[in-house]
């Protein structure tokens, strides 16, 4: 009996999968149709010489448009502002450097103030601080207020003796306030009934 | 039975899953192009002012039929029996 069930199924099944293909092909007709009706079937068709001068093409070391791929590799350009002669790949990063504006740039030379060392770069640190102020991810003032009050409240902060519940409740909110006064005096006993 | 399971499959949309699915994998496979090609050779025929759908169903619909790819097949047939075996009632 179930071999019987079977092959009804899969004459059902089979009968389903002709319906699909059936529709499949009546709508490539009637896109097809419409499409000749509405004048753009042939639009991807021009004449046979200009078929031929933008076929694909498939040679080894070419791209599809025929252009060489790795011809920048080995050119070298002259940097305008040390006049060295710098390899292309290269170049964009060594500009950044040299010309002492990017954002790697005004970092790199930030870290070496903040260490002491003295660069000649005096006149381009000008520019990096206005390069700052306009930076997004983070200026170098708010991160000079963050190291400082971390290093404020180590020592001496009151919030050590308190619990865990206080501190985590209290840590998000205070973090955007300027004023450094009023979360100290906050954290008092007198102002938390226990 | 059949009107039964037809209309299961439409009610659950499981008809038009199946559908696409089959679309995909024919224009996957080249077969929607080798059908524009032979649509092509059927409108130089007939004429490009003076053709029909009914010329175009006609003419093209059998070879569509024909050269659509056995894996394709195969898989459409997979997922229609297993819907039958969740949802036939015999």
């Amino acid at each position: 009996m179930s071999s019987l069930d079977n092959s009804k199924l899969e004459g059902l099944a089979q009968e389903i999968l002709s319906d699909l293909v059936e529709d499949a092909c009546l709508g490539l007709c009637f896109d097809v149709h419409r499409a000749v009706k509405q004048g753009y079937f042939f639009l991807d068709d021009t004449d046979q010489e200009s078929m031929r001068d933008f076929e694909i093409v498939d040679q080894p070391g070419l791209d599809v448009f025929g252009q060489v791929y790795n011809q920048w590799k080995n050119k070298e350009c002259v940097c305008p502002n040390c006049s060295r002669s710098i390899a292309a790949s290269r170049f964009a990063p060594h500009l950044e450097k040299c010309l002492g504006m990017g954002r790697n740039s005004s970092r790199i030379a930030n870290r070496r103030i903040v260490t002491g060392n003295n660069t000649n770069n005096k006149s381009e640190s000008d520019q990096e601080d206005n390069d700052d102020v306009n930076d997004n991810d983070w200026s170098y003032g708010a991160e000079k207020k963050a190291k400082k009050r971390k290093s404020d409240k180590n020592p001496n902060s009151p919030r050590r003796s308190k619990s865990f519940k206080h501190k985590s409740s209290m840590m998000g909110p205070r973090r955007r306030m300027d004023n450094q006064e009023s979360p100290r005096m906050l954290m008092k006993d007198e102002a938390f009934p226990q | 039975m059949r009107a039964a399971i037809n209309q299961k499959l439409i009610e659950m949309g499981e008809r038009e899953r199946l559908k696409e699915l089959l679309r995909a994998k024919l224009v996957e496979c080249g077969w929607k192009d080798q059908l524009k090609a032979q649509c092509k050779d059927v409108i130089r025929e007939k004429g490009l002012e003076h053709v029909t759908v009914e010329d175009l169903v006609t003419e093209v619909t059998p070879k569509g039929r024909a050269l659509v790819p056995d894996s394709v097949k195969k898989e459409l047939l997979q997922r229609i029996r297993a819907f039958l075996a969740q949802h036939a009632t015999l």
